[in-house]
């Protein structure tokens, strides 16, 4: 038997009061006057309503992630003064063109103050294809070869402080923490949502064939 | 066959970044409570929240003045509010109208739903008003606001709908 509107409705007004969310079917919108000004009466009844701090903090971890390829100018953060959330933008776009290629979704780049190189394997201890976990002092790594090239991120899950290991059988990093996991390059997979990347440890192949991170 | 430091050059510090990012997030807040008093739940109102950031940011331009950034914010906020009534409603824009019209805070945290509310339902016939100011702002189960009325569960709901539907007919000067 087909739900009565009255019926439809009370099942809407059930939920919402009960805090969940509006989880419409086919033929709800019949009702739709109705059901909106039921969202409308139940967000009255909270007044006004602020961020969870955990969905605040989220929200923060993918604003300073996102644009990270060129968050904010200096020039940018002083001409705009209240705006720099537009210098923070436009200096992203200004930059994003001279850089090089990286993906959208790549994190923060690690920038130790006095860091420096240091010595972590040959090349040749890396196997193609997989990642391996380094110290290079403080900073931990997971030094990801492909062919000739290596690559670098953060031993740490960017959304809890939990010391990642490399699944092989699924060319992942996987957070030991919770059930979430990353790219070889930092981008999470899978979830509800994304998470933040990892971030980016520096990287580089000398010419004696030494992989050396960039460490303090 | 090397991985080249970034340059840092056009980065600032940290604590510049995070300034933008708190700024940001205090505009956010405002979307927040807009999207949230027209949805009526946290779930809803979190998941459209994160659609406007992430929607809005990349098209910000810089130099922007404040009060632009917030305009193109809620401009986004109404697009994402439109298309999640007309996914899930198929409503037309043109329909959500005074939903999506209404005026943007100025800053602070508004009581323009609870006002809006107070105004529509003081528009409604006594039944209806007592209805709705049982079920929505005093939590009445249809049960208790059966009990209230003297009447049945079953006319309960009947009256509840029609006076949803009364009140989404009231027209307030914006």
């Amino acid at each position: 038997m087909p739900e009565t509107p009255e019926n439809r409705v009370e099942r809407i007004v059930s939920g919402l009061l009960r805090g969940r969310r509006l989880k419409l079917r086919g033929g709800d919108a019949e009702a739709r006057d109705a059901i909106i000004m039921a969202a409308r009466l139940a967000a009255a009844r909270q007044g006004p309503q602020r961020m969870n701090p955990g969905f605040r903090q989220r929200l923060a971890d993918e604003l300073e992630a996102a644009p990270r390829q060129g968050w904010l100018t200096r020039r940018a953060a002083l001409v705009a003064g209240v705006g720099a959330l537009a210098g923070a933008i436009g200096g992203g776009l200004a930059v994003r063109g001279l850089q090089a290629e990286r993906p959208s979704t790549a994190g923060r780049v690690i920038k130790p103050i006095n860091g420096q190189w240091m010595d972590v394997g040959a090349l040749a201890d890396f196997p193609p294809g997989g990642a391996r976990l380094v110290k290079a002092g403080s900073v931990g790594a997971f030094v990801y070869r492909s062919g000739d090239q290596v690559s670098a991120v953060s031993s740490m899950c960017s959304d809890l402080p939990c010391e990642l290991w490399w699944d092989g059988s699924r060319s992942l990093l996987a957070c030991p923490c919770h059930n979430r996991t990353f790219t070889p390059q930092g981008s999470s997979t899978g979830g509800q949502y994304p998470l933040p990347p990892l971030d980016i440890v520096e990287v580089r192949v000398t010419s004696e064939g030494r992989v050396e991170v960039l460490g303090v | 066959m090397t991985s080249e430091p970034h340059d840092s050059g056009d980065v600032v510090e940290l604590p510049a970044a995070s300034n933008a990012v708190d700024i940001a997030l205090d505009e956010l807040e405002m979307v927040y409570a807009f999207i949230y008093a027209r949805v009526g739940n946290r779930a809803d109102a979190e998941d459209l929240t994160q659609q406007v950031a992430m929607k809005a940011i990349p098209r910000l331009r810089q130099g922007a003045p404040a009060s632009a950034i917030r305009g193109y914010l809620f401009a986004t906020a109404r697009s994402v509010l439109g298309g999640f009534w007309s996914t899930r409603l198929g409503l037309s824009e043109s329909e959500l109208h005074e939903d999506l019209l209404m005026a943007m805070p100025t800053g602070g945290y508004s009581q323009e739903s609870a006002d809006r509310a107070a105004l529509i339902l003081a528009a409604l016939s006594d039944n209806y008003r007592r209805v709705l100011e049982l079920r929505f702002l005093h939590g009445y189960s249809l049960k208790e606001v059966a009990a209230e009325m003297r009447s049945t569960v079953g006319a309960v709901k009947v009256m509840q709908l029609r006076a949803l539907r009364a009140a989404a007919k009231v027209r307030l000067d914006a």
